[in-house]
């Protein structure tokens, strides 16, 4: 294929990188929760194609399957459970958080920024295709973490969480042309009974508490 | 091919399962019995096995080594009595109408899949496959913690889910790291991921990678390891499950999170030597005695007495290993000692909690008069858990002790210090709680509960007291495989 050369195909890999790494952002930047869950559906979606590019340009074929998992469940079932937690819940009204928006996004720079200097050291072991975006993506782990921390309603904490486990996924698929099929797929059926628990945790939270702000989890304190 | 290695793996699933579908309370008690009775003998068997082969496997799906030999003692045995436990706990439960047959079939359920999946993760070599069978447990565990459905049982539930769920995350992240180094040597394929071909070729990884991939695994599994400054979630969950599941949560699934750290250890020992993962692993295991040792004194509740103390003992075990060579031999006696006295504590307070329904400490006294079992209990694993002679927690307390003293002194005057202050604290609410005259009355509890209870109480303590005093022949041959593991090449001690 004289059109991909590998530097044009490893600034492809990059590209896609960076829009996942864009829609981290306009997470933390989104107040409306359902927004949250499209921006969340919308990151798989760049999610599976930058996998399918690695797929294509390396040639291992089990990359696929896992792209095209990631469409089906990331994409379209996970995110349908979500909208109708947040249906049934009701709780369409604007996030709150613990942080502020523009503080929430230089956390998030600041965080990228450490990522960078943590990978530092290992990121020239990598294959010439795709190093750079083991570095990208412990940034999305990390801003998933922190939105996990910085908000407060149950339903974002699990997008937090979500976010966490599309880093990981890039991490693995860029990082080391993917973990072997079988290994891909029980962490995508981990990820998603963890979110059917977690539909289900909510779901009670609302009945005993009237509420699914975690704030108001404050019983147990020593 | 080891039969009692696959079928240790699968009987829970099945019994699980079969629980779900037959919906009648008599089938429920046979199976969950027969499953008791198999999961002991097949651990035993696996365990012979070991000792007679080195390791055993079931094709490409299960391998176990000496140091999974010696897991699947821990959770066969503690899983074992935890579910002659649990039939008599949950059979009270319903006999006083606070579980339907539905809820008692479900926790049933849940209860064997969570122990199956503890079970694969440890018979795995590859770590990736490890990985996805220890967050199964985390998600069984989660439904489990927030079985009761009480306002405090669903926070409870909730931070353990939550926080689970990003230290799990970044284990996967350091496992991911470590595929990312070893592929280049062993190949884009499974056999990158397995403990036997990693620790060949460890010396060929890349150094920086492989302390990274360490870092942010002992932060995942540490975090389900209840390390300190990770532990905020260990407490509330013990506290607030159902009683049975507080004793596996503390007996097996600690374990089996310090289990993968030590995974992760023996690679980064071979790769950049035992100082770097030592020292981090000696910090951390610090740090959590002293929280323990300062939340003990604390605590009016009793299962967060015993929850605390659970941080306290891995924080000891994790001591051990992170010393090495003398301290892995302690340290894995402890984790097997600590499983066995910890469940038998965490068994009688479920039975004071039935009685007078309520966890305050200080309203209960005199146990040993008005309920001989549950103060039997609690006396004898809270002396053991104490660190008392004759029981094997003195022994691996003394060994880890002398090992971090050949290591290094400070940490010793350190880990001796903050012992004291727990074993203080511990034997005079252990003492307090025992001795005396008894309180309020509180509800008798059913005859069926009386002998489930008093059965897996008796057998755990028959077992702590055998192997007190010394190592059996059999366990000394694992331990010294488990201490090669380690790369320690110490003689076993006497």
């Amino acid at each position: 294929m004289p059109l991909l050369t590998p530097l044009i195909g490893s600034q492809m890999v990059d590209l896609g990188s960076a829009l996942l790494l864009l829609t981290c952002f306009a997470i933390v930047a989104q107040r409306r929760l359902s927004s949250c869950v499209d921006l969340f559906a919308l990151q798989s979606v760049f999610l599976a194609l930058t996998a399918a590019l690695v797929a294509f340009l390396t040639g291992i074929h089990h990359i696929y399957i896992a792209a095209a998992l990631t469409i089906v469940i990331k994409a379209v079932v996970i995110p349908r459970i979500l909208k109708r937690v947040i249906e049934r819940l009701n709780v369409k009204r604007e996030l709150q958080m613990n942080v502020n928006v523009p503080t929430g996004l230089l956390i998030c720079g600041a965080l990228v920024i450490l990522a960078f200097f943590i990978t530092q050291p290992i990121i020239p072991l990598g294959f010439l295709l795709t190093r750079d975006s083991l570095a990208i993506a412990l940034a999305i782990i990390l801003i998933g973490f922190f939105m996990m921390i910085a908000r407060k309603k149950a339903v974002t904490q699990v997008i937090g969480f979500l976010v966490m486990e599309n880093g990981l996924f890039l991490g693995a698929t860029a990082a080391a042309y993917g973990m072997p099929l079988i290994v891909e797929l029980g962490v995508f059926f981990d990820v998603l009974v963890g979110v059917l628990i977690i539909g289900i945790y909510s779901h009670r939270m609302q009945d005993t508490f009237d509420s699914v702000d975690t704030s108001k989890l404050t019983t147990l304190k020593e | 091919m080891s039969w009692p290695l696959a079928l240790l793996v699968a009987a829970p699933v099945m019994a699980g399962l079969g629980s779900l579908l037959v919906q009648q309370r008599r089938a429920i008690e046979v199976l969950q019995c027969a499953l008791a009775g198999t999961l002991l003998a097949a651990a035993a068997l696996v365990a012979g096995q070991v000792i007679a082969a080195g390791e055993v496997s079931v094709g490409d799906f299960l391998q176990a080594d000496a140091l999974s030999a010696w897991l699947d003692l821990i959770i066969g045995f503690v899983g074992s009595s935890g579910t002659f436990y649990a039939v008599g706990y949950m059979g009270e439960e319903m006999d006083r109408g606070h579980l339907s047959l539905r809820r008692y079939s479900q926790f049933f359920c849940l209860f064997d899949l969570y122990l199956s999946a503890m079970l694969l993760g440890v018979n795995q070599e590859n770590i990736a496959i490890m990985w996805i069978a220890i967050e199964g447990s985390t998600l069984w565990a989660a439904l489990l913690i927030g079985f009761d459905r009480s306002k405090a049982a669903l926070e409870a539930g909730w931070k353990y889910i939550i926080l689970s769920a990003v230290g799990i995350a970044l284990a996967l992240f350091g496992t991911i790291l470590v595929y990312y180094s070893s592929e280049h040597v062993l190949g884009v394929s499974s056999e990158a991921l397995r403990w036997s071909r990693l620790y060949r070729v460890a010396g060929e990884l890349d150094p920086a990678a492989i302390k990274v991939a360490f870092i942010f695994a002992l932060i995942g599994y540490g975090t389900k390891a209840g390390v300190a400054p990770m532990h905020t979630w260990l407490p509330d969950a013990h506290a607030e499950s159902p009683t049975p599941m507080s004793a596996m949560l503390s007996a097996n699934m600690l374990t089996v999170a310090v289990y993968a750290i030590l995974r992760f250890k023996a690679v980064t020992d071979r790769t950049v030597g035992p100082e770097f993962a030592g020292k981090l692993i000696v910090g951390l295991a610090l740090l959590s005695l002293a929280v323990s040792a300062i939340f003990l004194l604390v605590q009016r509740d009793y299962k967060r007495l015993f929850a605390y103390s659970s941080i306290e003992h891995i924080g000891i075990a994790l001591l051990g290993f992170g010393v090495g060579g003398l301290g892995v031999f302690g340290g894995a006696w402890h984790l097997m000692n600590h499983a066995l006295a910890k469940s038998t504590a965490f068994y009688g307070a479920g039975l004071v909690f039935l009685r007078y329904n309520h966890k305050s400490l200080d309203r209960v006294t005199g146990l040993l008069r008005q309920m001989p079992v549950a103060g039997t209990a609690i006396l004898v694993a809270g002396v053991a858990l104490a660190g008392m002679p004759p029981f094997g927690l003195f022994t691996s307390e003394v060994l880890i002790a002398i090992g971090a003293y050949r290591v290094k002194p400070e940490v010793t005057y350190v880990f001796l210090a903050l012992l004291a202050l727990a074993f203080v604290t511990l034997l005079y609410q252990v003492l307090r709680m025992t001795l005396g005259a008894p309180g309020e009355a509180g509800t008798a509890l059913g005859r069926q509960c009386r002998i489930f209870t008093s059965a897996a109480v008796g057998i755990n303590i028959i077992a702590l007291g055998t192997i007190g005093l010394h190592v059996p022949p059999g366990l000394e041959a694992l331990l010294a495989s488990i201490v090669k593991i380690f790369g320690g090449g110490i003689e076993a001690p006497r």
